[in-house]
């Protein structure tokens, strides 16, 4: 039997970087970890501002997008219990040019930089997962821009909901169509039509802001190669993500 | 001692410079040339000077999207530098010139001992990121013309001169599109007098033209100190 969510101790080992620290690091780490509350929209950074947090999500998603001048946007990557969000504050970038965005609510950890800063750079091992993590988000982010170039839209929709449903637990995806049109950089009939599309093939069942999964095997048959070419490296570079990303 | 030609070490004090030397081969690199395959072990680094290298993922077994461009700013290698030995990406000699070369073994022990390089490629590679998602948004939104403007501006910037070679073919994989679009936007510039094409050689002729060609992304991005 499951526990009822609510009377869940939260930990912050649901975050299974932070679970992979060694022990000392993360005993050194735990005092300074705030559980946070990270709501659907709550901007966890914004494009070229400075950011004083690192978020370690547990059961939230959170999206990194690349915001035009136009306003317009297009999602680059997504992290969600495997990884942490705010890279610039230990790779000593000064801003980024993305935005952060929580595409699915939850909750999470967050650590002031300069405390994670210290660490990164007193712990060979903490330097070693962190930087690995930077290489697998390098990856998705790589992997993405040629994604957005080469492949139709109905694959780019199933290339997220796989990235969604690695991240959640469950089969269902609340998402408006619209929010998705912003994520993948495309109008909102373009979007409609490839829902339309795999609802037609039995894949997904659309209604109301949120798409329910029924066939996932069909969806990893349908999608493009961008989707395996990411787990391959997260699963190769972040092995104690394996168990997260199944 | 002359200055190195390359950003990163010459953003290094000289003692941790000095330590580096012994290790680095100067070498010219040729247009044309592959210095990793995607999935491939690392062999070497390279820090240009007057080269350029284009990072390039390979989609279906073929067709390839330029996702990166490293020249006198940065390393080619980078993976080393966060612990990985296995290249993403294809790097290929896009600009032909010099470089210093560095074995992979020999670059991995320099890199341990050296925490002012550590924080310089770690900087560089937070750059490189910051290059590659804008890459991912302009190929989605922006016209065939602004995005060959501004990878010229780029070139340019990495060479440090208004002239270089490159063929049809080469611009259609770096933007990601065929070659027919090539031709259309490239004859849209030299039509304007922005730059001059023939036989894949390449003129800058009007500096502001080009910029005011070029998407947002160009001056958005950090452009290297030319």
């Amino acid at each position: 039997m499951s526990t009822p969510l609510a009377a869940r101790r939260p930990n912050p080992r649901d975050n299974s970087l932070l679970a992979s620290l060694p022990e000392a690091d993360y005993k050194a780490l735990l005092p300074h970890l705030e559980r946070t509350s990270m709501p659907l929209g709550m901007a966890v950074y914004e494009s070229g501002s400075a950011q004083g947090f690192v978020y370690f999500p547990t059961d939230s998603i959170v999206s990194l997008l690349y915001v035009l001048e136009s306003g317009a946007s297009t999602e680059i990557a997504v992290t969600g219990n495997e990884g942490l969000v705010g890279i610039s504050l230990f790779m000593g970038g000064e801003t980024t040019p993305s935005r952060a965005v929580v595409q699915s609510a939850g909750e999470g950890y967050r650590v002031r930089g300069a405390v994670l800063r210290k660490l990164f750079e007193t712990s060979g091992e903490v330097q070693h997962l962190l930087l690995l993590y930077t290489q697998a988000l390098i990856t998705q982010m790589t992997q993405t821009a040629v994604c957005n170039r080469h492949h139709a839209v109905d694959q780019q929709l199933c290339r997220w909901l796989l990235l969604m449903l690695d991240r959640l637990a469950g089969n269902e995806v609340r998402m408006t169509q619209e929010l998705i049109a912003n994520m993948l950089g495309v109008r909102r009939e373009g979007v409609t039509e490839a829902a339309g599309k795999l609802q037609a093939e039995g894949l997904i069942e659309y209604s109301r802001g949120r798409i329910r999964v029924l066939d996932r095997p069909g969806l990893e048959a349908r999608v493009c190669e961008c989707y395996a070419v990411v787990k391959r490296e997260y699963q190769r570079l972040l092995p104690y993500a394996k168990a997260a990303l199944a | 001692m002359s200055r190195p030609e390359n950003g990163v070490l010459a953003a290094l004090p000289r003692k941790a410079y000095l330590a580096l030397l012994p290790g680095l081969a100067p070498v010219t690199l040729a247009f044309g040339h592959v210095l990793y395959e995607p999935g491939a072990t690392i062999p070497d680094v390279y820090f240009p000077g007057r080269s350029v290298v284009s990072l390039l993922t390979v989609v279906d077994g073929h067709e390839a999207l330029e996702v990166g461009l490293v020249g006198h700013d940065g390393m080619v290698g980078i993976p080393l530098a966060l612990g990985v030995d296995v290249s993403p990406v294809r790097a290929l000699v896009q600009g032909a010139g010099s470089a210093l070369q560095m074995s992979a073994g020999r670059f991995r022990k320099a890199f341990n001992a050296s925490p002012p390089l550590q924080r310089g490629l770690h900087r560089y590679a937070h750059e490189l990121m910051a290059q590659v998602t804008q890459t991912a948004a302009c190929n989605r939104f922006h016209r065939v013309e602004a995005r060959l403007a501004r990878w010229l501006l780029m070139t340019r910037d990495r060479v440090r001169s208004g002239q270089f070679h490159l063929t049809h073919e080469f611009l259609a994989h770096m933007l990601g599109v065929r070659r027919v679009g090539v031709t259309e936007a490239a004859s849209g510039l030299q039509k304007r007098r922005v730059i001059d094409y023939s036989r894949g050689n390449i003129r800058i002729l009007d500096d502001a033209g080009l910029e005011a060609a070029a998407c947002s992304c160009y001056k958005r991005a950090t452009a290297p100190r030319r």
